[in-house]
């Protein structure tokens, strides 16, 4: 995005370059009321279960509103013949996309740059050591994607890891915020994504307050990254017990 | 344990379990240096192990039970039982697909080595009348090996051929550590054999 030179750092005005798409500026109007009825600062409701696939070593199902993930974890299972030796293990991550998950049916969307990032924020987090020379696969698969939908797949495959038996440092929770105008929407919907200036998306290790990855794209200014930030980790802090929640609720009704 | 397990118990990875100054870390937990505090790695439930009295540490063990293990993964030290699938003039490729008394979900690839099938006159083995491709062995993980096999030992006396099928097609019985004979055709085939029993 082209940056207008000029314009105080604190506050953000829309610059009329003619490049970018058309739309409506509905971000100026700040009593603007989200799709759904949300507050600014308000997530959707999660809605987590683990154990959803029975062939895979591990796996999670999460809805979050309308994006809905499945992750179906494998392993540690022996690494490809043709891969060097290595003394600690790997991760495998692929992110892929159902025709029928976007309004317009097919796939448009880049699938290779969202499985590094999967990649990135999980290997931080899962003790690699504890199964050399093998390799865990993480399938991911996005039956609808209404928003949010690497943060929302990040935090599932952290809970479809969890209930794989897999040793980890922490889970995974993964949310982002949007840049609207001079809003700021967290857990953002595709409407809202699309016509967002910037995002910021923060994966942490709640319990540990680590942060695995930080993505930012787009227009910001100093201290809409802090605000965005704290906004970010606070709510992760809050999903990452919903998280809990669910792995002890599942985790006890199989031990009955 | 028959008594209901009630969520208190249950720990999820990351959760803080104790003091390092406290407890010791033991499966399915770790220590994190930077606080000293040790946190669970894995779901399920934490047990407290009481320390053996003579350790000059006297800080109990807590471990985390996971209620879904893994399928197992092949490790140094433990006894496995593959099924030969090559045999050649050095060595013999098998395929783990038991480890301890877990099966694993997807199998590994081990070898066995000239000089690990038996403990003793080990340039003398002759690959052929030890295994033949199809013989279910027990034998012991030496070590990771390579990026494509385990590294097996059939080096002791309960390491070996646990259960072989005779070139009639029935399963042979064990003679002797050397041999097996075919109940059928009465036929005997030489293969190292594990002492199985008593």
């Amino acid at each position: 995005m082209a940056a207008k030179g000029g314009a105080a750092p604190a506050t953000y005005s829309p610059s009329p370059t003619t490049h970018k798409k058309k739309r409506a500026p509905i971000f100026t109007d700040v009593d603007w009321v989200r799709p759904d009825g949300r507050d600014f600062h308000h997530c959707r409701p999660a809605f987590l279960r683990t154990g959803a696939v029975n062939a895979a070593s591990g796996s999670a199902y999460a809805e979050f509103g309308n994006t809905k993930v499945i992750v179906s974890i494998f392993g540690p299972r022996e690494s490809k013949k043709a891969m060097m030796y290595s003394d600690i293990g790997r991760l495998n991550c692929n992110v892929s996309y159902t025709t029928f998950a976007t309004p317009i049916r097919g796939q448009a969307l880049d699938n290779k740059d969202i499985s590094a990032q999967l990649h990135k924020s999980l290997e931080g987090a899962i003790m690699l050591d504890t199964f050399p020379k093998t390799t865990v696969d993480v399938f991911a698969l996005v039956l609808e994607s209404g928003g949010c939908d690497l943060p929302v797949v990040i935090s599932c495959a952290s809970l479809a890891l969890a209930d794989a038996g897999i040793m980890m440092y922490d889970l995974v929770a993964a949310v982002s915020v949007s840049c609207l105008g001079k809003n700021l929407v967290i857990d953002p919907v595709s409407e809202e994504e699309n016509y967002q200036d910037g995002s910021l998306m923060i994966t942490c290790l709640p319990s540990r307050n680590e942060v695995t990855q930080l993505t930012i794209t787009g227009e910001w200014s100093t201290p809409k990254i802090h605000e965005a930030m704290e906004l970010c980790l606070d709510a992760c802090s809050k999903l990452g017990k919903i998280m809990r929640s669910c792995l002890k609720e599942s985790a006890s009704t199989s031990q009955e | 344990m028959q008594e209901r397990v009630n969520e208190e118990d249950m720990v999820t990875p990351g959760e803080v379990l104790g003091k390092g100054t406290e407890l010791k870390a033991g499966k399915g937990a770790y220590l994190s240096p930077h606080n000293n505090t040790v946190y669970a790695s894995l779901t399920g439930r934490r047990s407290l192990l009481p320390p053996s009295p003579e350790s000059p540490d006297q800080r109990p063990t807590v471990e985390v039970i996971g209620h879904k293990a893994h399928g197992p993964v092949p490790e140094p030290g433990c006894v496995v039982i593959a099924r030969v699938t090559k045999v050649m003039a050095r060595m013999a490729s098998a395929d783990i697909m038991c480890v301890g008394s877990k099966s694993v979900r997807e199998k590994f690839s081990g070898i066995i080595r000239q000089q690990d099938v038996r403990a003793t006159e080990i340039d003398k083995v002759d690959m052929h009348s030890s295994f033949r491709p199809g013989d279910i062995v027990k034998a012991s993980v030496i070590s990771l090996g390579d990026a494509r096999a385990y590294y097996l030992s059939t080096a002791q006396n309960e390491l070996g051929v646990v259960s072989a099928e005779s070139m009639a097609g029935s399963t042979m019985i064990p003679i002797s550590w050397t041999e097996m004979q075919c109940p059928l055709t009465g036929q005997i085939e030489p293969r190292k054999v594990a002492k199985v029993g008593a």
